[in-house]
């Protein structure tokens, strides 16, 4: 590695920061670094040294080998911060706190990968690093991988060959990627987050429903793909009549999104991307707030109904939302809107979702193998 | 482990069920019997909200269930065995006069202890829930306590309605100042059940109480626990359910210790 090479942490070792992030900071150009809480995982990469990340190309996969240039527990990173050139966050937006405290009095430029651009504004005040910017890795990537992929190594893992939109504020740091001002970058968010977000989860709810353990898995069963689909037909219908996303893009997006879902190279997994429901249930978030926006646009969110129920049914025991389980068998249909959603009763999506409910029940109960 | 998800969402359903009944009847004007003292009243509400909290704990398990308007089955030993505990409405003095602290609390006993714990507040719509080998929750979100300077963090008492012991009353006005005094405050809510919510939630730094009723506080107990607060209870009465108990984060617990063995010697 020479001296030209520009320093890299990365908070996560996860699907983003492990698959993606060497794909658009190239360890021909960059050292990468990383800062991973699992200890499991730390130790392999920190006795491996390396590592590969396979991309879909076509029918075949490319691979890249990443040599790690440091790996810490997270504190330990504290003195090489100072010499990074740059960090990169993929931790989950859960987590974007744990790491404030270490950026504080940073100045670098700071590329927050966490599906969220709320997570980047608190990570911004709370660090008081005034160059933190959001970004987003449009691209699936799973972090299981075939056997064919661990028997070349045993960290490998799958991405696709995405596009990632960084806020041009971190121009200076260079890399494979698309840097666009901030109203651009809104722009993409929307479409992200209602034709990509919304209808990816719908497909991970109803898949674990249907017994899928992958997302292209879940997309080949009828009755998932007839949801899938038809939600993302909602939400195009919303995004032409509420943003300024024209309509052929809209299309094009919503299509590249359904192929995405079924490409059989992926290995997407469904409890990665059905985890943490609440998250996804949050108001302003992928399925409440999808529905919220359907609604307000005229849209009958018929479909969106069905995965925002598939995601209350959500019983994987193993999830950091368990809870909703309890929740959603204990109390009624409205209690459970009203007081574990904070759908206030008299709201259009409450009766909305109440008045499906029975039926929206039934159907997810067909789809049980 | 046992598995207690069958008396949790027993607990939820009631405690909820319970909630809706205080909640529609929120600022109705309602006759008051006064039980033991003053402060300590029962209205039609109560007894009607025990009645539906009962009846849904009743349809689906056997456990001999001890609550605050009287004993459904008699059980006089609650350090024995299983059985549920119910307050229908903890802070009824609060309710009664539309104040938005008061809530549902339930707890089910498994060989003595608390294993399964409810507290609801139907105002504020703040649902505390949690059990042994699930966790601890508010609404969606789980919940622990909040560490920090013991002087820095905000505490709560709470009062018999009765004094036991008379001759201690003082005590517990003195223990009252001395806390509020040294720290970021004492409070007095009105609702020991909230007070042991706040702290598992983070709100408060510890909470203390002395001849308290088992319904006011072994939900509380329990999820205060499960959220990382150390406790120390004692029946001090267990023909009247009564407790003393300290709880709070482990540098507030220790605090709070060398306050009550200072003011009760």
């Amino acid at each position: 590695m020479s001296a030209t090479h520009k320093n890299i942490l990365i908070y996560g070792a996860g699907a983003i920061g492990r698959g993606y992030i060497p794909w658009v900071f190239s360890p021909d150009r960059f050292v990468l670094s990383y800062v991973e809480r699992d200890e499991k995982l730390r130790t392999e990469m920190f006795r491996a040294g390396k590592f590969k990340t396979f991309k879909t190309a076509g029918d075949h996969y490319e691979e890249l080998e990443v040599h790690i240039g440091k790996c810490f527990a997270p504190g330990e990173e504290k003195d090489f911060l100072k010499t990074a050139d740059a960090v990169v966050t993929a931790v989950g937006p859960r987590n974007i706190l744990a790491i404030a405290d270490a950026l504080r009095g940073t100045k670098m430029p700071v590329i927050c990968c966490e599906n969220d651009p709320a997570a980047a504004e608190t990570l911004r005040q709370v660090s008081g690093n005034n160059n933190v910017v959001f970004a987003i890795p449009d691209v699936i990537t799973s972090n299981t991988a075939s056997e064919q992929i661990r028997a070349k190594d045993s960290l490998g893992i799958i991405t696709e060959d995405g596009k990632c939109f960084i806020d041009d504020r971190a121009r200076e740091v260079g890399g494979e990627c698309s840097y666009i001002p901030e109203e651009e970058l809104k722009k993409q968010w929307t479409a992200k987050l209602y034709l990509h977000n919304t209808p990816h989860c719908i497909a991970a709810y109803l898949g674990y429903f249907v017994g899928a353990q992958y997302i292209h898995e879940a997309m080949q069963h009828p009755g998932v793909r007839e949801v899938v689909v038809g939600a993302m037909r909602e939400m195009q219908k919303v995004l032409e009549a509420v943003s300024t996303l024209d309509k052929e893009f809209i299309a094009w997006y919503a299509d590249k999104e359904i192929a995405r879902f079924s490409n059989t190279l992926l290995f997407d997994p469904i409890n990665r991307v059905a985890r943490e429901p609440f998250r996804k249930l949050a108001p302003s978030e992928r399925l409440i707030g999808a529905a919220q926006l359907a609604l307000s646009a005229g849209v009958f969110p018929v479909y969106i109904g069905k995965g925002i129920m598939a995601a209350f049914f959500y019983d994987n025991a193993n999830d950091p939302d368990a809870n909703i389980h309890h929740l959603v068998s204990a109390l009624s249909p409205r209690d459970f809107l009203h007081i574990v959603m904070g759908l206030d009763s008299h709201s259009a999506l409450h009766r909305t979702l109440l008045k499906s409910w029975d039926e929206n029940q039934s159907f997810l109960s067909t789809l049980r193998p | 482990m046992k598995d207690y998800s069958s008396q949790l969402q027993l607990a939820l359903s009631a405690a909820v069920a319970g909630g809706n009944i205080l909640r529609e009847h929120s600022g109705d004007r309602l006759a008051q019997n006064e039980k033991e003292s003053r402060r300590d009243v029962v209205t039609a509400i109560d007894l009607y909200t025990q009645q539906e909290i009962v009846r849904c704990i009743k349809a689906k398990d056997n456990a001999p269930i001890i609550a605050e308007e009287s004993s459904v089955e008699e059980k006089k030993d609650i350090t024995k065995g299983s059985c549920w505990i119910i307050d229908p409405i903890d802070g009824t003095v609060n309710y009664i006069n539309n104040i938005p602290l008061s809530a549902v609390s339930i707890a089910y006993m498994d060989e003595g202890k608390p294993v399964v714990g409810v507290i609801y507040n139907p105002t504020l719509n703040e649902l505390y829930y949690g059990a042994e080998g699930i966790g601890v929750y508010k609404n969606n979100v789980k919940i622990k306590i909040r560490g920090g300077s013991p002087e820095e963090l905000l505490y709560a008492m709470s009062f018999s309605g009765k004094s036991y012991h008379s001759a201690m009353r003082q005590n517990e006005y003195d223990l009252f100042q001395d806390i509020n005094d040294t720290t970021r405050g004492c409070l007095r809510t009105g609702s020991a059940a909230l007070n042991l919510a706040y702290l598992a939630s983070g709100r408060f730094g510890g909470c203390t109480g002395r001849d308290t009723k088992a319904w006011d506080i072994m939900a509380g107990i329990l999820l205060a626990r499960l959220a990382g607060a150390r406790i120390e209870y004692t029946v001090t009465n267990a023909e009247k359910f009564l407790i003393n108990y300290i709880a709070g984060t482990p540098e507030a617990f220790e605090l709070l210790s060398k306050k009550v063995s200072e003011h009760f010697k």
